[in-house]
């Protein structure tokens, strides 16, 4: 079991849109995804047809002491989805203060469900640092910050690096991070600056490609399914193809890490 | 030195035992090579002189036109020398044959028929033996790497002189110059204009090159170059014609050679064209038949690097300043300045290179007079350097590189041989001249093998640069041209003047040249009365035998030779170009953003300097004048141009791209022309040659020349009836 934290310091840079794409992508090259919402905002599972009034999730289920097999739905492209469910207040308070108190929830949870070797586990998270995200990055053998090419985002990149080196990057089993600029529009002199700043600062952790921004991939969600699904002929179905192919490559090297080979051949 | 180091290219595959004999250390011993060579010179005497009997001899040629098919089927250089030996067997037959046998005239009239033909075909056969040796065995250099510190390159000046031609056709290769891969504190680039224009100089200070001039204008080129040269200092020049677009990776490609070879004078990469000549493009040849220059550039070049004879030839070329110093400059006694300057650095003891990877392209002249005026040059002043600074005497020169030399200048001379050709079977349907002294069957079993050997081993050789009888439409084109000047050149060297060939214009209508081809349409008529008076003969003289036989061997001589000149007239006929712009086919992706906001990933057809064709998947059909983002990738940089559909068919798209800033003028040209794959596999797709199917293509383009000279008759004659102003005003036009 491979475990991909898909994170970010900032909101609005279209990480669970990335998360959702990136795993149906993954599972058209024959392997099996479980797509993780870790995210209140409980979206994710909107890209793989599961229904706005489903309220199950793992949220839910973690409350009232159920297993997380119990809330496992079949999304389209062959992705598992384990939804974020839907929770009041008082409740989601109690789901995070459980988390607070073990941050290591996540990944005993994940590691219940007895995954084979081979299967990826892509958990999408809140922006900025939260319990969600630290539970996330507790889990995680890779993590995946998405950035957009704005000054923003790239100002944010050293917060994102500290929670990193705090939850992740201790454990042996973790391979590293990686970097991808979602929603690029070159045709913006602001966007191919940063874009040049970033890939010198972040050089081979920086997937060579960008996301380009594409509206189709606001048109997907509202058809319930995903952008590789929507417009497979549209350029940022090829930029998540290419990022997929990518994340794989990136991932499968971390597992020789994880055996006997020393971790920073990653 | 630089030629022994790279030739040891031996191919990757297990070598017979043929190749391991004669690649064994054995031969490399001196006195070894003088014995065998002698011993081969002897035999040879015998082979080319020993007489016999018509029966003989049939069998003779026959078993060696059986060993050539053979050797034929095998791989390998090896195979392919065979082939040359047993054609230097059959043609020096021949000759000896022709030259002691068939000179026995009875009459003046024969004798000078006689005499014409004979030295025709003398000069054809050196010339072919010139060829054989020339071309034997291409040396096909590699592009020696530059070291991996970036701080040991050379500082390189780039030069691209200009006179009269457009800013807009000088733009690319300035733009192409700027995205050179170069540190760019090692790179400078001038723009050497002679026609010191304020539009050129404010460009240049806007994209930020020097605008080199100089205060007149003597010895164009050459002289521009060597003033250019006093005011500069990189330890290299790269020189580039004004319309030739070098790729990103020129210089890193073509510099290495001279870091390894310190001798290393000049390295010299192929002139690539990306639009159709007239040849191409009035035969509808382009892309499918090897052009003109493909057999220099493809062939020749790397066979005279063999050698060490390899020519400069004025463009897409590296020079190392010292040494070009050292010779006084850019050569400047001839019109052909830089075939002289490459004789020059080797009558030092220099060496040169050729490196047959295309790294820079150009448009092709668009008219045939254009090209013929060019042509014309090359042969004027290929014939000057004979006079003034003959190749064959004078110091320095090893032999090899004396007949590289020769052959390129003896091939210059082919005007008169080809028209002596042209006509020679006339002379007996006209006046029953009997140039030839033997009977048609002895002549057959003596000329046909020198032939079809000739044929097939040239056909081995240089099937990938020019296929099989092409040389004769190409060289019966300006054969009527280069003659007068090739001539008058030979007899006083200062008569030739340097003329500008014209590009980037559009044929803006199809129209036949009549005044261009004059000389072909004299020609065919002699050739059509002469095979009619032919057959009137044969059905006066029907119970003669032999005068039936040798009249049919002239008119299928004379029929040939209409077929000929029929190609001739039919690359005269100038075809409409359909753009102002030339399109370039090239597979790359791009990326279409619409006004909607959504995006499709597709690949390029074609690109030109105004737009780009796009392939679009599932037979996608887009609305016309769409307005779309276009963008275009060159490794991790992604360059976008705001484009209108103006061609729409399910599946295609032709964008035509919105007014562009400077800087996406050179982000255009950075990512299409100045990409180092641009013109690789050019050539990919095109039929195998052999004799045969090269043979009846000519003659098919010669039969659809003469229904198409009829068809032009028609339209102008009916033109010239109604006396229509604007066809009146185009022929006088044409006059000039």
């Amino acid at each position: 079991m491979k475990v991909i934290a898909v994170v970010s310091a900032k909101g609005g840079v279209g990480k669970t849109t990335l998360a959702a794409n990136l795993a149906s992508v993954l599972a058209t090259r024959g392997r099996r995804v479980i797509a993780v919402d870790l995210d209140p905002q409980n979206a994710l599972r909107l890209h793989f047809g599961v229904g706005l009034d489903s309220i199950d999730g793992l949220s839910r289920a973690t409350l009232s002491g159920d297993a997380w097999q119990t809330v496992m739905m079949d999304g389209v492209d062959g992705v598992t989805v384990l939804p974020y469910g839907a929770l009041i207040e008082d409740d989601r308070r109690r789901f995070e203060a459980h988390l607070e108190h073990d941050p290591l929830w996540v990944a005993q949870m994940l590691a219940s469900l007895r995954l084979d070797a081979n299967d990826i586990v892509i958990i999408d998270t809140p922006p900025g640092s939260s319990t969600y995200t630290r539970s996330a990055l507790s889990a995680a053998h890779f993590a995946l910050n998405v950035v957009l090419a704005d000054a923003a985002s790239y100002a944010a990149i050293p917060q994102m690096e500290r929670m990193i080196e705090a939850y992740a990057a201790p454990r042996p089993d973790f391979g590293g991070e990686g970097y991808v600029v979602n929603q690029v529009d070159q045709s913006r002199q602001l966007s191919k600056d940063v874009l040049k700043v970033l890939r010198q600062l972040l050089g081979v952790k920086l997937f060579p490609g960008v996301i380009h921004a594409d509206e189709a991939m606001s048109e997907s969600l509202a058809c319930d399914t995903t952008l590789i699904h929507y417009d497979p002929l549209s350029q940022a179905a090829a930029d998540l193809r290419a990022c997929g192919d990518w994340l794989l490559a990136a991932i499968d090297q971390t597992g020789m890490a994880s055996g006997n080979v020393p971790r920073n051949v990653a | 030195m630089s030629t022994t180091s790279s030739g040891n290219d031996a191919p990757a595959s297990p070598s017979s035992r043929l190749e391991r004999f004669a690649d064994s250390r054995l031969w490399a011993s001196r006195p070894v090579t003088i014995v065998l060579t002698g011993f081969a010179l002897v035999a040879l005497y015998f082979v080319f002189t020993v007489p016999l009997a018509f029966s003989e001899q049939l069998t003779f040629a026959t078993c060696c036109f059986i060993c050539a098919l053979l050797f034929r089927r095998l791989p390998g250089r090896y195979a392919t020398i065979v082939m040359i030996m047993l054609s230097v067997v059959a043609s020096g037959r021949y000759m000896y044959w022709r030259l002691t046998s068939t000179t026995y005239w009875e009459h003046p009239l024969d004798a000078a028929w006689g005499l014409l033909l004979v030295a025709a075909e003398l000069y054809s056969t050196v010339v072919l033996m010139l060829g054989y040796f020339q071309t034997a065995w291409p040396l096909k250099r590699k592009p020696m790497p530059l070291p991996a510190s970036r701080d040991a390159w050379p500082t390189v000046d780039v030069f691209i002189p200009t006179y009269n031609e457009p800013l807009s056709v000088v733009k690319p290769t300035i733009y192409a110059a700027l995205a050179l891969d170069y540190p760019t504190d090692k790179l400078s680039i001038h723009v050497l204009d002679d026609g010191r224009r304020p539009e050129f100089k404010a460009f240049c200070e806007e994209v930020g090159v020097h605008w080199t001039i100089r205060t007149h204008n003597r010895h164009a080129k050459a002289g521009n170059i060597n003033e250019a040269l006093k005011i500069t200092n990189g330890e290299y020049l790269a020189i580039f014609d004004c319309d030739h677009i070098p790729t990103r990776s020129f210089l890193q490609i073509g510099l290495g050679w001279f870091l390894r070879d310190k001798l290393l004078s000049m390295l010299q990469t192929p002139h690539h064209f990306f639009s159709a000549d007239p040849f191409e493009r009035n035969l509808g040849t382009f892309r499918k038949v090897p052009n003109e220059g493909e057999l220099f550039y493809g062939l020749v070049q790397d066979g005279n690097d063999l050698w060490n004879a390899t020519f400069f030839c004025g463009s897409c070329a590296l020079l190392r300043r010292s040494m070009v110093e050292e010779i006084g400059g850019i050569a400047v006694e001839t019109v052909t300045e830089d075939a002289h300057t490459a004789l020059k650095l080797h009558r030092l003891g220099y060496t040169t290179a050729y490196l047959a990877i295309a790294q820079a392209a150009g448009l092709a002249t668009e008219s045939l007079s254009g090209h013929i005026g060019q042509r014309i040059r090359w042969a004027r002043g290929m014939t000057q350097i004979f006079r003034i600074d003959n190749p064959l005497t004078g110091k320095g020169l090893k032999i090899g590189q004396r007949l590289c030399y020769l052959n390129a200048m003896m091939h210059f001379f082919y005007g008169i041989p080809r028209l002596v050709f042209l006509t020679a079977p006339l002379s007996y349907l006209f006046f029953g001249a009997h140039v030839i002294e033997a009977a048609a069957s002895t002549i057959a079993i003596y000329a046909l093998p020198h032939m079809m050997h000739a044929s097939i081993t040239n056909s081995r050789m240089q099937r990938l640069f020019r296929h099989s009888f092409w040389a004769e439409v190409y060289e019966s084109v300006l054969a009527s041209y280069i003659t007068a000047p090739t001539l008058l050149a030979l007899i006083n060297p200062k008569l030739g003047k340097f003329n500008v060939t014209a590009k980037g214009g559009q044929i803006e209508k199809n129209y036949f040249d009549w005044a261009i081809s004059r000389p072909y349409l004299f020609l065919l008529l002699l050739n059509l009365v002469g095979f009619v008076a032919g057959l009137v003969h044969i059905y006066l003289n029907l119970h003669v035998r032999s005068e039936v036989q040798t009249t049919v061997l002239n008119l299928a001589w004379t029929g040939y030779n209409m077929l000929i000149l029929g190609a001739s007239v039919a690359a005269a006929s100038e075809r409409r170009q359909i753009r102002a712009v030339h399109r370039v086919a090239m597979k790359m992706p791009v990326m279409l953003k619409f006004s909607t906001g959504r995006t499709l990933a597709c690949e390029t057809i074609d690109y030109s300097e105004g737009g780009v064709g796009v392939a679009l998947p599932n037979g996608i059909q887009v609305p016309m004048h769409e307005r779309v983002t276009v963008s275009l990738f060159r490794g991790d940089e992604e360059y976008t141009f705001p484009a209108t559909v103006g061609f729409t068919a399910p599946g295609r798209v032709g964008l035509r791209f919105s007014e562009m800033t400077r800087e996406q003028e050179y982000e255009f040209v950075k990512s299409t022309f100045a990409r180092a794959d641009a013109w690789m596999g050019w050539a990919e797709g095109r039929k195998q040659d052999t004799p045969l199917r090269g043979l009846s293509h000519v003659l098919l383009v010669g039969v659809r020349g003469i229904a198409g000279l009829f068809e032009h008759l028609y339209e102008d004659l009916r033109g010239w009836m109604g006396n229509r102003p604007s066809d009146v005003e185009k022929l006088e036009t044409k006059k000039d």
